[in-house]
């Protein structure tokens, strides 16, 4: 195996080393000065450049911050970083991206982040771009007095005057089948039999709940006293009570007042009285009462009133 | 190479899905026995409402006489209309430069809510405190037909579903012997401009569409057995027929079959009690005169009164037509000074009785009522041909328009969103009709992006393919 | 196969044409890559990567039945003769790739494999998606998308040590590499004595270039 010795090169290895070293110096330069972003990143790392937080309870976090998470963030920050240029910090939204600063403090006009989410909706340029969620009008308000007061990190929510009230959006609850089956597990056996013996009076409220209400108002005359109170062992899960036009009598009134979990209830046309509606006292839940056609009189209806429950039918203005 | 062309379209095209994976939509799939398709169901989230009567004021009232209140406008009465109003922009009958128009009937605050309304409805008015009424509603579509058809089936072409056959579809029907999607039409002048695709079931089971009822004479028509023969002879001829939908169901399976049968029985079952249901004669002298009805005619008002007994009676999807809002000034029962004061006149005594009836039975607090029309009218007096017409009108407007809503769920006595000036541009909190869609399927239990049905590869929903929002800032 | 009867006094042929034209059609096609991705023609930025597939394809393949100096088992060895390698300064002679460099070559083609593999999944958040991004979740697409951003930084560091490396061997040890890797002729002086290369047929080499790219064609339909 021959070997050869080693062979003159024109510098040495150190000399070459320190090439390296300033050829990949300037390179880095270069890019620093080329593209903003890049700079940024580099002195971030070098921790030359400062990161203002902001604080939890600012304007920014309450109102700028979630705004960028809903809107921006799938192209501007963990994921995806266009233009570079990342919002999912308030140190990045500082810093701007690839073309420099989307931010000027104070001055919303010269500002480049106003001025995409101000162009028209057709706009190559325009952001959010066509297919994903636009900025409201407020959006974009709240946005704009945030740059006008100085686009602080730490200014608190309350400084900054004239701001659209925050929307909330609907949101729905978790599905939990699971769950659900187990709340209803204790009550099974008894739908069971209920159903099958008064088809179609008592249902869940929705697939995700444990909660019941019980129609009888399609049963009118045929619906007694002794069917309502085979309904005894649902008493804490009926949150919708309708009895109208059943042959319901004020003899239901214990059988009323276990119903702790109600909050609606009809007994429109109906033979109850006073007895019954001086039984629904004890039920805390309770919204609303519908008595149109009974025999319940304002008196007695008057305490229910006083808690705040809405009455109907008792001949008083509602 | 055809296969390339694909690769690239679908490379270059395919849109990352900006939903998440609907788990939800595949934890709790919608199903229903087919031989009880309407058999009741229960939504996935807790409702607010638990049935839907819908107003819909068809040809479109003008809400700028009702219910958005331009004092600026007035101002500017009999003035041309200025360029950047017209520019670019596309109207039904109007052309060259039309003159302003300010409303013909004076405003006022009403309620202790204090919303704006003019002096049209006043028995409405007296409910004002109950109404939530959208004053920046938004279509994009500018003629009759396909308007109505985006508002009642949320696209504006032919072959969707309507609003009712949704909730029928989701929710099926509580009462077994009635239809769960009713429809009743009333009319001053027209009718339908899209017909019954209204309240057709597109492309979801067609035992979800809605069935017309009428107020005057047989409720449904053919659904009286015909002249000499009984209801025991009926059901035999409906076992015969069982008997052989059974057996073809069994050679090749078709669900539509099982369907059929059901249909049948409801019909059978329907006999009884839909002329029940519809019979006001039934009602105490007092309640009919509280809507204005009159037994044996077709009118709005009887509609109303049989809305409320349907509602009583566990239909969950109600939705009732009067036709005549068409306000163009061209012939005069379409004229902003008669027409409108016509159509005024027969819905506003009814609506107002509607919305107390349920009030006092206590079922407003889980209804949801929905009053409006496809589109709302200009600013301008219509010219039609570019001239100057006998009669007052306003062309089609789909840039904003004035519904109102009441119910369960809903913020009463606000007024939200606004328009501009002069009522042209909404400019502030806009409504889309698939947001008023949103709201509607919330309102009932459902999650509006994942309440869908697969057809033709696609997961359709009511709400479309573009976002659309809950209008969270009128919900209770 | 005899060797190549072309060699001259002072030179012999140690990289096929194969070997060659693939290495520097990785070079320019990273480029484009990068710049494509950079300046947002995507859809250049596509056939790029996909392209860059079918030569990496090709060269897994090239690797196990080509030339001899293009094949794995030519120039990948145990760490220990990796480390034993550098450690002697780099004395020994290799025809092809040394110890160390064989190292660079297979961590070069599995990073860049790699963000093949991973752009075909990724997505730039609006209208363009990689073709096979339907077959995942938004979520494993969007995360396959992140990661193709981290391996950039890692291939671009690679392409430093790479490039770092070969100067060394050109200024420092006067060994000039570039010049082998476009002529693919070598110094007799460099290359050890008794070195039997083999080349493998051209057609060989066309042919797995057209079964590469028919597997990146069946992936993409």
């Amino acid at each position: 195996m021959a070997s050869e010795p080693h062979a003159s090169g024109y510098l040495s290895a150190p000399l070459y080393l320190l090439c390296v070293a300033l050829v990949t110096g300037v390179a880095i330069a270069t890019a620093m000065a080329l593209r903003p972003a890049f700079a940024h990143k580099m002195l971030e790392m070098t921790g030359l450049e400062a990161m203002p937080q902001a604080v939890p309870n600012s304007f920014y976090a309450a109102r700028v911050a979630p705004l960028f998470a809903q809107h921006c963030i799938s192209c501007h920050g963990e994921t995806r970083q266009k233009a570079e240029l990342w919002l999912d910090s308030y140190a990045f939204v500082l810093r701007g991206g690839r073309h420099g600063a989307v931010i000027h403090p104070r001055d919303p006009k010269t500002s480049e982040l106003m001025t995409r989410i101000t162009l028209p909706a057709g706009d190559d340029k325009a952001m959010p771009p066509e297919g994903k969620t636009p900025l409201s009008p407020d959006d974009v308000t709240v946005i704009r007095l945030w740059i006008a007061a100085g686009a602080s990190p730490t200014m608190p929510a309350a400084a900054i005057k004239g701001v659209p009230q925050l929307v909330a959006e609907v949101t729905f609850p978790d599905l939990d089948p699971a769950g659900t089956r187990r709340r209803r597990a204790p009550l099974a056996n008894v739908m069971q039999q209920l159903s099958a013996r008064y088809p179609g009076v008592a249902a869940y409220e929705s697939r995700n709940s444990a909660d019941l209400e019980l129609n009888a108002a399609l049963r009118g005359a045929t619906f007694t006293d002794t069917d309502l109170k085979a309904f005894l062992p649902l008493h804490d899960h009926i949150v919708h009570m309708d009895l109208s036009g059943t042959a319901i009598t004020d003899a239901s009134a214990q059988a009323l007042a276990q119903m702790t979990a109600l909050q609606t209830l009809r007994l429109t046309n109906t033979k109850t009285g006073d007895a019954t509606i001086s039984a629904l006292a004890a039920l805390k839940s309770l919204k609303f009462l519908t008595v149109t056609g009974t025999h319940a009189t304002g008196p007695a209806l008057a305490p229910l009133s006083k808690r705040g429950v809405t009455i109907h039918g008792d001949g008083d203005a509602d | 190479m055809g296969g390339l062309g694909a690769f690239f379209l679908n490379s270059a095209m395919a849109e990352p899905n900006a939903a998440k994976n609907a788990a939800s939509a595949a934890a709790l799939p919608i199903q229903h026995d087919p031989s009880a398709p309407l058999s009741p169901l229960a939504p996935p989230f807790t409702p607010k409402v638990r049935r839907v009567i819908y107003l819909h004021m068809g040809g479109s009232p003008s809400q700028l006489e009702l219910f958005d209140h331009k004092p600026e406008l007035t101002k500017f009465n009999g003035r041309d209309c200025p360029e950047v109003f017209l520019k670019g922009k596309r109207f039904a009958f109007i052309t060259g430069v039309p003159k302003l128009l300010g409303t013909m009937y004076p405003f006022h605050q009403a309620g202790k809510s204090g919303t704006w309304i003019s002096d049209r409805l006043p028995h409405l008015e007296k409910m004002i405190d109950d109404m939530c009424v959208i004053n920046s509603m938004r279509t994009d579509q500018f003629n009759h037909a396909p308007a109505q058809l985006l508002v009642q089936t949320g696209d504006p072409r032919l072959g969707h579903a309507s609003l009712g056959s949704w909730v029928t579809y989701g929710l099926g029907s509580e009462n077994q012997n009635l239809p769960g999607f009713i429809v009743m039409i009333s009319s001053s002048s027209t009718t339908a401009n899209a017909g019954k695709p209204l309240w057709g079931s597109g492309f979801l089971p067609s035992v979800y569409q809605g069935v017309q009822c009428r107020s005057a004479g047989e409720p449904v028509l053919y659904l009286d057995n015909p002249k000499g023969v009984s209801r025991v002879e009926r059901r035999q001829v409906l076992d015969a027929v069982d008997e052989i939908n059974r057996q073809t169901y069994a050679e090749l399976g078709n669900p539509e079959t099982v369907a059929r049968i059901a249909q049948y029985e409801m019909s059978f079952r329907m006999q009884l009690e839909a002329s029940d249901a519809m019979d006001i004669t039934r009602e105490p002298a007092h309640v009919l005169a509280r809507y204005g009805a009159e037994p044996g005619k077709t009118s709005f008002a009887n509609n109303c009164l049989v809305a409320r007994r349907l509602a009583e009676r566990g239909v969950r999807f109600i939705q009732l037509y009067h036709w005549g809002w068409d306000s163009h000034g061209t012939p005069v029962d379409q004229g902003l000074n008669v027409g409108l004061v016509d159509c005024c006149h027969a819905t506003d005594q009814p609506t107002a009785a509607l919305l107390t009836d349920l009030k006092e039975r206590g079922l407003l607090e889980d209804t949801l009522i929905v009053w409006g029309g496809e589109f709302g009218r200009t600013p301008m007096q219509e010219n039609r041909g570019g001239q100057e017409m006998k009669y007052i009108g306003r062309d089609h407007h789909p840039e904003a328009f004035s519904i109102w809503l009441a119910g369960g769920g809903i913020k009463s006595g606000i007024t939200h969103g606004a328009t501009d000036d002069l009522g042209y541009d909404v400019v502030r909190d806009p409504v889309e009709v698939r947001d008023l869609h949103a709201t509607t399927l919330y309102l009932l239990g459902f999650d509006y992006r994942t309440f869908s049905y697969s057809y033709q590869g696609l997961d359709q929903k009511l709400t479309g393919v573009k976002p659309a929002r809950v209008v969270s800032e009128i919900l209770a | 196969m005899p060797t190549d009867p072309g060699a001259t006094e002072d030179r012999i042929r140690v990289w096929d044409a194969p070997t060659r034209l693939f290495h520097w059609s990785i070079v320019a096609l990273v480029f484009l890559s990068w710049l494509s991705a950079d300046q947002g023609y995507m859809t250049v930025h596509l056939w790029s990567g996909l392209t860059l597939l079918a030569l990496l394809l090709f060269r897994l393949g090239w690797g196990l039945m080509g030339s001899t100096t293009a094949r794995f088992s030519d120039f990948l060895h145990p760490p220990r003769k990796v480390i034993a390698y550098l450690k002697s300064g780099g004395g020994l002679l290799h025809a092809g790739h040394n110890p160390a460099s064989g190292l660079m070559v297979i961590a070069l083609l599995a990073v860049l494999l790699a963000q093949v593999l991973t752009g075909l999944f990724g997505n730039d958040g609006l209208k363009f998606s990689g073709p096979l991004a339907l077959l995942v979740s938004d979520d494993v697409s969007d995360q396959l998308t992140r990661i193709h951003g981290i391996i950039f930084n890692i291939i671009l560091a690679l392409v430093w040590l790479h490039v770092v490396a070969v100067g060394f061997y050109h200024f420092v040890k006067g060994d000039n590499l570039v010049a082998p890797m476009v002529s693919g002729k070598k110094r007799r002086t460099r290359v050890p004595e008794g070195a039997n290369i083999i080349f493998a047929h051209p057609v060989l080499a066309v042919g797995l270039l057209l079964a590469s790219a028919a597997v990146v064609a069946w992936i993409l339909f």
